[in-house]
């Protein structure tokens, strides 16, 4: 019986999709699509963290346990529609040059907050590194003083982010805030997150951590700073905005666009940057969300976002599903085997990315897993990592399929302009 | 500010090459051999440590040198045997931006771990405490080549010079064992036409010289607010702009056999290795004054102009892109 629902549903899934292939894909609906999953992927992001800051609120303005569990929880779903949008990433300049003020990582967290002693000091690469804005109103950056009695998004944004030309002095975003709620995770390769107690935001006597006012205004100035940078991407992606104009000016340009995504975000970036490399230097600070313990989560709705972009379809936070001819259906239309190659290897990565969040949500957790010696966990990531790289290759084969049917070279930004190259 | 050469992708019809490039010879002239030289130096390099590991041993210096030497000449050919095990990655690991590879020496030694007298159980440490770089800081860097306990760098240059060598071994084997034959004669599923094994080439081409441009020199060079001599590569023990001259030199000849001896790309690489030549700045120390800054950064632009050259002309004629590669992410 079990078999039998099993291999219905398989055969829904495959009818579902060959449905959404069906007919003829053009370029320009193809764009047009993926434009409309861009501003619902960060129309969604927006609303969790609209979300988020709700709870950031009620968090700092009566602190409790409860309120902090319900600011991570809703930080843990801001979290599920901004990483499937990342896929817009690599390939769209305007949202690649706007993405570091969110996502930057890693981070050298004593920038922000106080720190457990195993962090260290001031390092050759950053000498910010244990600044501790939240501890100190007024301190020396770059040799110039900075009065900071007032946290504010201005502050985060134009002293404090990439302070001193340091990309790990990261002040702003999704993982300034994760460490503001969940604080280090000192656990090294055990189970367990970060643990900050609730009384880092209390009030009077009650607060730990000292300057527990600083801390909550921070914490503010964050979350409403991630709103205003999110409400900024889903205008450029509206009917108008820049980002869908820049797309939809030149239908080639477009379509390599999107797979330029697709792969690098793939194979540079999370195959390479964030997982390999945690396992090779068997370090649970290459966690992409180490205070958290959300990596499984990051890396697997990073596989889902590439897989929605190439299958032209996006399930959004309410429900509600928006879909539109697929650049699946454009490749079938050349190669219907190529095609028929790339849904395979996107869902063989989804899987293998699905076995690390199986098993870190029953206990074995992603630090756990990158421990030096750990075989089982270095195969169930390294089986991520292969998923991805495998399916770049037949990114690379789509490429030169749809190149050598005719659509004609597209300069790059750097190529035409060389001059832009020293920007 | 990052040059988006490699990572925007372009869509371009392709015509069939008059030339293309001869696929079997490129891993019969330029890779078989960088990786031969490669596996006979780090051999080299683990007899002189089993030898005399002390940091002050000058033979040993010197085949540090010589090992070191033969990576760079191969350090754009990361794929198949030198990604498999990520065996690049234990031989190479830089940039470090994060201090991982002190951190994780310093470590080994307060541990007394029982890995550094054990190559297999080495073989499962962090990749930041093994490889050149790695060696390096142990025979150049006074916390540990001057350090307290002379006896345990001592035991930590011989385990990283034999995992050296292993590594280096390994490739080599690979690529003589199968895999240069795999590409040597695509229509298999690792390279399913002459395009793919082509395409393959091409990118550690671009790749290589992305590497150099924006990791080798452009670190150094930070911004013009704030350089940072600091970041130059194996600047300890002196190697910086060496690694800069010997990757050009061997990325230009596969930059030959790739184009078929395009004159326009060897006068590139001329022109080039001419700047490196002339540079004498050994460790980009110039970068920190304005006056040297300008002349690392003329360096760059003649690399930028090879890379340019590469993507908008050679790549189109050959009807070969470059893929995705490792440096595409941030």
């Amino acid at each position: 019986m079990k078999t039998l629902t099993l291999a219905t549903s398989a055969l829904a899934l495959s009818f579902g999709t060959a449905a959404m292939a069906g007919g003829h894909a053009s370029k320009g609906a193809v764009l047009e699509t993926y434009s409309d999953i861009a501003e619902a992927k960060y129309s969604d992001s927006l609303i969790t963290a609209e979300r988020l800051q709700a709870a950031v609120d009620a968090l700092v303005s009566s602190p409790s346990a409860e309120a902090l569990e319900a600011a991570k929880s809703a930080w843990l779903a801001a979290r599920v529609p901004y990483q499937q949008s990342e896929v817009f990433r690599f390939g769209n300049a305007i949202v690649d040059d706007w993405e570091g003020k969110v996502n930057a990582w890693p981070l050298d967290e004593g920038l922000i907050d106080y720190v457990d002693a195993s962090y260290g000091g001031p390092t050759d690469e950053n000498e910010a590194a244990v600044l501790n804005v939240i501890a100190n109103a007024s301190f020396t950056l770059s040799g110039e003083t900075v009065d900071a009695s007032a946290i504010t998004p201005a502050l985060l944004e134009d002293t404090l982010q990439e302070a001193d030309g340091v990309e790990a002095n990261v002040a702003t975003g999704y993982h300034a805030i994760e460490f503001l709620l969940w604080g280090q995770d000192l656990n090294g390769h055990g189970a367990g997150a970060g643990s900050r107690p609730w009384t880092d935001y209390a009030t009077g006597d009650a607060c730990t951590g000292g300057n527990c006012d600083r801390r909550g205004e921070y914490l503010k100035a964050a979350t409403d700073l991630l709103i205003s940078d999110l409400e900024w991407i889903v205008a450029q992606w509206a009917e108008g905005g820049d980002a869908r104009a820049t797309l939809l000016a030149d239908e080639d340009a477009g379509i390599a666009a999107i797979l330029t995504g697709m792969g690098s975000l793939s194979y540079g970036e999370t195959a390479g940057e964030r997982m390999r490399l945690g396992v090779m230097l068997n370090d649970p600070e290459e966690e992409h969300s180490c205070f958290a313990d959300n990596t499984h989560n990051d890396h697997f709705y990073n596989g889902v976002g590439i897989q929605s972009v190439y299958l032209g379809s996006y399930t959004r936070v309410d429900g509600s599903v928006v879909d539109g001819p697929s650049l699946s259906a454009l490749v079938a239309e050349t190669d219907a085997a190529l095609d028929a190659e790339m849904q395979a290897k996107l869902s063989a990565a989804v899987m293998a990315l699905g076995r690390i969040k199986t098993a870190a949500e029953s206990g074995f957790t992603y630090d756990m897993m990158l421990e030096r010696g750990n075989a089982a966990g270095e195969a169930l990531i390294m089986g991520g990592v292969n998923g991805l790289i495998d399916q770049t290759r037949s990114i690379e084969r789509v490429i030169a399929a749809l190149g050598a049917d005719g659509i004609e070279i597209e300069g790059s930004d750097s190529l035409d302009n060389p001059e832009a190259v020293f920007e | 500010m990052r040059l988006r050469l490699a990572a925007a992708f372009v869509l371009l019809a392709t015509p069939v090459a008059a030339n293309p490039p001869d696929i079997a010879a490129i891993v019969e002239t330029h890779i078989l051999p960088g990786y031969t030289a490669l596996a006979s130096d780090a051999d080299a390099l683990a007899r002189a440590a089993a030898a005399d590991c002390a940091p002050g041993n000058a033979e040993l210096a010197v085949a540090y040198h010589e090992a070191f030497d033969a990576w760079v000449r191969v350090s754009h050919l990361r794929f198949g045997p030198s990604e498999a095990d990520d065996r690049a990655f234990a031989l190479a690991f830089w940039p470090d931006p994060r201090g991982s590879t002190p951190k994780a020496l310093a470590a080994l030694i307060k541990d007394q771990d029982a890995a550094v007298a054990d190559p297999a159980a080495f073989s499962e440490v962090s990749v930041a405490a093994r490889g050149f770089y790695a060696l390096e800081f142990l025979l150049f860097d006074p916390q540990f080549a001057g350090g307290a306990a002379p006896g345990d760098t001592c035991a930590l240059i011989k385990a990283v010079s034999i995992d050296i060598a292993a590594n280096a071994r390994s490739i080599l084997e690979e690529w003589q064992g199968g895999y240069g034959a795999l590409m040597s004669a695509p229509g298999n599923e690792t390279y399913r036409t002459p395009n793919e094994a082509a395409r393959q080439l091409f990118t550690s081409l671009a790749t290589g010289l992305e590497f150099t441009a924006e990791t080798r020199l452009g670190r150094p060079m930070g911004t013009f607010e704030r350089p940072r001599p600091n970041r130059a590569e194996a600047r300890r023990s002196g190697r910086s702009l060496r690694h800069v001259t010997l990757s050009l030199e061997a990325t230009g000849e596969l930059a030959n056999l790739i184009s078929g001896g395009d004159a326009a790309v060897a006068q590139a690489f001329d022109q080039a290795l001419g700047r490196a030549a002339a540079l004498d700045d050994p460790v980009f120390a110039g970068v920190a004054d304005p006056q040297g800054r300008f002349r690392v950064e003329a360096l760059k632009q003649r690399i930028d102009a090879i890379r340019q050259l590469l993507a908008e002309e050679i790549g189109p004629d050959l009807g070969i892109a470059a893929g995705f590669n490792a440096l595409d992410g941030d």
